[in-house]
């Protein structure tokens, strides 16, 4: 009954141009034989192969990556138990402050946050690096988890808890054969989306890391600063590339999961 | 006796993530609020230690209040303030605007769209936020394409300026933030009982009025996430302002990295934080409230 | 209060199976479940019955191990098992939402308890086809939650409850989603199960129908207390007080004044009748004070003209009759305004003597067909 009107189409097309003209144009412009953005001097992939020869920039990238993925994977590990403990853990001693440190970091701004943990780690003569980079991009992401499990668990029906828990299985035990599971894709979409924040943070990186721990956003903020060179627009297409095959892979293999389920019964 | 292991075994469990959000989220601000008491030094780390031990066995504190004030009298913080303040909430309007409309007309697509539009507004967000800003240099700078464009198809005769102005500022704000707004309005509009409007249309409220009557008060713990989200961060925004913004263009958050990594006062830095912080408090336990409320 | 022999002093020779002792629960200032004291006998199947918010989902899940009781014990053989967890309880429960595992098929959610119990996996498949081969599922064995209907996922959930083989059953509405026709199959199926098995059951339900239909007792609750337990056929002819008159069948409720008890019974002066009206049932009250005399709808007979009795005759106008097939349900309107409802079988195919709207009739009740209530 409801109707999909002529406003909302030109609602969507007006608003998924703006959000995707600029990455259309990252993208052109990354194989321009020219340095400038706006004349367009024949199609050459020369900054690629000068992103390739580029040493700073691989290495950053490495930084990146390795920081990226174990404070991924930590996070997901602790925001996950946070995310049950909001929902599942009803009332305990201290429960207040416990959700407001998880709400908090995504609403905080970014200088904010970055400068306490310097200032931290200076405190604690902890030598700032790769660690602490890894150590700080944990803390914020792991809120983002909590999050998006919460969310999941607001959903979730207890009484499959109970049910194991009444056919004798232990509490810790039912967590990982029954909720785990079943909670597995709110889980890796944690996973994913601290991926991406790890992937994408400058400001906490920058407060946070130390020599030789240049972040690939890092770097490329210092070339923005610099001077505008396609370069960027290279690495910002292999990024894109990259993401949006992940992204359409994920999908794929989801809805063939779906289709192998359905082919079965 | 066995209800004393389960009885550990949750604190346990429970004791994992607080532990770590109190020594690297809590513990931090405390650290934050002690520097800003210091003076600055020539020396590693650039302050003035809090506690001084002269020969006696308790130490003296060694506080001064000299950073407050300094912020407190010189007009360029308060403005500094104020503006973030502006600043974040046009952005936040603008962006309310827009986005509501998106997610709204999302939540009207036949339902096959929904998912590829849902992951359409997503995907920009899983790519790189400092390149997506990075591109909007290259249309908004006075040889940008945004420009050519106009100005080969005759709308304007002379380049507008509008890069290192507030207004790219408000352009990348928004741009940036976008995803944060519709998400939690999309959520909330689908989520909503379809035969509440249907009732309205029964007794004869037109299409527009249901809207207004009806949507949009229902809406209004969806726009207020999407506002939370949008409004409490850009407050302290620092890459948007740096990159797209001019000299006149004060935001707090360029401040305080200035004063932290050009003038290397970090104590002074500290404070602007705190006032920050400060500001920011009121919303932040608004914001987190609301959530808590949405679980229970 | 009841001069009929419940079958509990029959049972209470037998030591009780479960106990709850003076069991209070309170959710902050609510009181859900009010100093409760009920025992339950084994291989019985009991129900404990109420409408909305009585507390009978309470009592069930302070059993099963999932609320912990705020005073009170609750013993099970003998043994206070309120500080045991869940998963160490020798109980099983069948829960309203079926609860079935999303992820398992068939096989494995049945198997799940068992393979807690780490038994040997051959004996898991044995006794997990059984288990199929009881509810009628075989075939459906390697299909998952979401591909089965709703009389199928019920069955997984009974499937799942009894793999274990335990000595007590608990059930949480298990029939509510179910439609009419499956309910009633259903019922009989569970009674079957029972005593095939001999476990006992206890069932939560809302449905006095079914409470009636399957149950060897019934505990009725309201607002946290138990007010009367017995048999159904105990509850139905002798209830203990209005509310459990009233939510069981339909009662026709007559207020009066005492009048003392004589050989023929219980008196009542009440302001329907000009004479006294009698029940054959003695009861405990003061002379003078309030009671009630309760008459089933089906104990009720109805004339057109004044019959030959000498006392509990009323007389009234036919307001309403509804048609029920095998029997009619007359709603008769008294002077003083009250309706009172009268069923009768309809024994004849035609009858020029038949009843219809705006007669004018008499009613009466024989002293035995009536129950007397103090509240």
């Amino acid at each position: 009954m409801i109707k999909f009107t002529k406003f909302n189409l030109c609602a969507l097309i007006l608003g998924f141009s703006f959000l995707y003209i600029p990455i259309v144009l990252l993208i052109i412009f990354s194989f321009n034989e020219s340095k400038l953005v706006t004349v367009w001097a024949g199609f050459s992939t020369k900054w690629y192969t000068e992103l390739f020869n580029n040493q700073s920039i691989k290495d950053a990238t490495w930084v990146t990556i390795q920081v990226a993925f174990i404070s991924s994977t930590v996070a997901t590990f602790l925001g996950t138990i946070a995310g049950i403990v909001i929902t599942r853990f009803g009332s305990f001693k201290g429960r207040t402050l416990f959700s407001g440190m998880i709400y908090a970091p995504m609403v905080v701004p970014e200088v904010i946050i970055g400068l306490s943990l310097l200032l931290t780690f200076v405190a604690l003569t902890i030598d700032r690096g790769i660690f602490t980079v890894t150590l700080a991009h944990i803390t914020f992401s792991m809120c983002y988890v909590a999050v998006v499990v919460q969310s999941r668990m607001s959903s979730y029906d207890d009484s499959i808890t109970e049910a194991a828990l009444d056919l004798g299985c232990t509490p810790l035990k039912t967590f990982f054969v029954v909720t785990l599971p079943i909670i597995m894709p709110a889980v890796v979409s944690g996973w994913l989306l601290s991926f991406t924040l790890s992937l994408d943070d400058l400001v906490i990186a920058s407060f946070t890391s130390g020599p030789g721990a240049t972040t690939l956003p890092m770097k490329i903020y210092s070339m923005v600063r610099l001077g505008v060179t396609p370069e960027i627009n290279a690495v910002s297409t292999i990024l894109i590339g990259l993401v949006s095959i992940g992204v359409v892979s994920a999908a794929m293999i989801n809805k063939y999961q779906k289709q192998k389920e359905y082919v079965q019964s | 006796m066995l209800s004393k292991y389960i009885f550990n075994g949750r604190n346990a469990v429970i004791a994992v993530p607080y532990i770590w959000l109190l020594i690297l989220f809590l513990f931090p601000f405390l650290i934050v609020l002690k520097i800003s008491f210091a003076e600055p030094i020539i020396a590693i780390p650039p302050f003035s230690s809090f506690f001084h031990w002269d020969g006696s066995f308790w130490p003296t504190i060694q506080a001064s209040f000299y950073n407050y004030v300094f912020i407190l009298e010189d007009s360029l913080y308060l403005n500094a303030y104020l503006s973030s303040l502006k600043i974040a909430l046009i952005s936040t309007l603008i962006t309310l605007v827009i986005g509501y409309a998106i997610a709204y007309s999302i939540t009207k697509a036949p339902t096959r769209w929904k998912g590829l539009l849902l992951l359409m507004v997503i995907l920009p967000f899983w790519t790189s936020f400092l390149i997506r800003v990075y591109a909007w240099i290259g249309i908004l700078k006075t040889e940008g394409l945004l420009n050519l464009m106009l100005l080969s198809l005759g709308i304007t005769d002379q380049p507008l300026t509008i890069m290192n102005t507030n207004l790219a500022v408000y352009i990348g704000i928004v741009y940036s933030y976008l995803p944060f707004m519709i998400l939690p309005i999309y959520a909330n509009i689908e989520k909503m009982d379809g035969s509440l409007i249907e009732a309205a249309a029964d007794l004869g409220c037109r299409p527009f009025k249901t809207f207004w009557k009806i949507t949009i008060p229902l809406s209004i713990p969806g726009i207020l996430a999407g506002c939370f989200l949008v409004f409490i961060p850009a407050v302290g925004e620092f890459v948007i302002p740096d990159l797209l913004g001019g000299t006149e263009t004060l935001m707090i958050g360029k401040v305080l990295w200035i004063e932290f990594f050009s003038n290397r006062d970090w104590p002074l830095a500290s404070a602007v934080a705190v006032i920050l912080l400060a500001m920011l408090i009121l919303p932040i336990m608004y914001y987190q409230k609301s959530q808590e409320k949405a679980i229970s | 209060m009841n001069e009929i022999e419940s079958e509990t002093t029959k049972l209470s020779s037998d030591k009780p199976y479960i106990q709850f002792q003076n069991v209070s629960k309170k959710f902050g200032n609510f009181t859900a479940i009010n100093d409760l004291t009920l025992d339950i006998f084994n291989n019985e199947f009991f129900s404990l019955l109420g409408p909305s918010g009585c507390g009978k989902t309470t009592l069930l899940r302070m059993l099963a191990g999932f609320e912990k009781p705020t005073n009170g014990r609750i013993l099970l053989e003998g043994e206070d098992i309120s500080n045991i967890p869940p998963h160490l309880r020798p109980i099983n429960m069948m829960f309203q939402s079926y609860a079935l595992f999303p992820h398992m098929t068939v096989e494995k959610n049945i198997a799940f308890g068992l393979k807690q119990d780490k038994l040997p996996s051959n004996k898991i498949n044995q006794r997990v086809d059984e288990m199929l081969e009881l509810v009628e599922l075989t075939e459906f064995s390697k299909r998952k939650p979401n591909q089965l209907s709703g009389g199928q996922r019920q069955r997984v959930a009974l499937a799942r409850s009894l793999a274990k083989r335990p000595k007590l059953l608990l059930l949480d509405e298990p029939l509510g989603a179910l439609d009419k026709r499956l309910r009633e199959q259903t019922q009989f199926e569970l009674m079957n199960i029972q005593e095939k098995l001999g476990i006992t059951f206890i069932i939560v339900t809302h449905d006095q129908e079914e409470a009636m239909t399957v149950s060897s007792r019934i505990g009725v609750m309201d607002s946290g207390n138990v007010i009367q337990v017995s048999t159904p056929n105990n509850l139905y002819e002798a209830p203990a007080t209005k509310s459990v008159a009233e939510f069981i069948g339909n009662v026709n409720l007559f207020e009066g004044i005492y009048k003392g008890f004589d050989d023929i019974g219980t008196k009542l002066k009440c302001e329907h009748s000009e004479s006294i009206v009698y029940s054959s049932q003695s009861i405990d009250a003061k002379n003078g004070s309030k009671i009630w005399l309760a008459v089933r709808p089906e104990k009720l007979e109805i004339f057109k003209s004044p019959p030959d009795y000498k006392y509990n005759i009323l007389k009234g106008t036919v307001i309403d009759i509804g048609y029920g097939g095998s029997f009619s349900t007359y709603h008769v309107k008294l002077p003083n305004g009250n309706m009172i409802s009268v069923i009768r079988a309809n024994r004849e195919r035609t009858s020029e003597k038949s009843i219809t709207w705006n007669d004018e009739v008499y009613l009466h009740w024989s002293s035995k067909s009536a129950v007397v209530l103090t509240e």
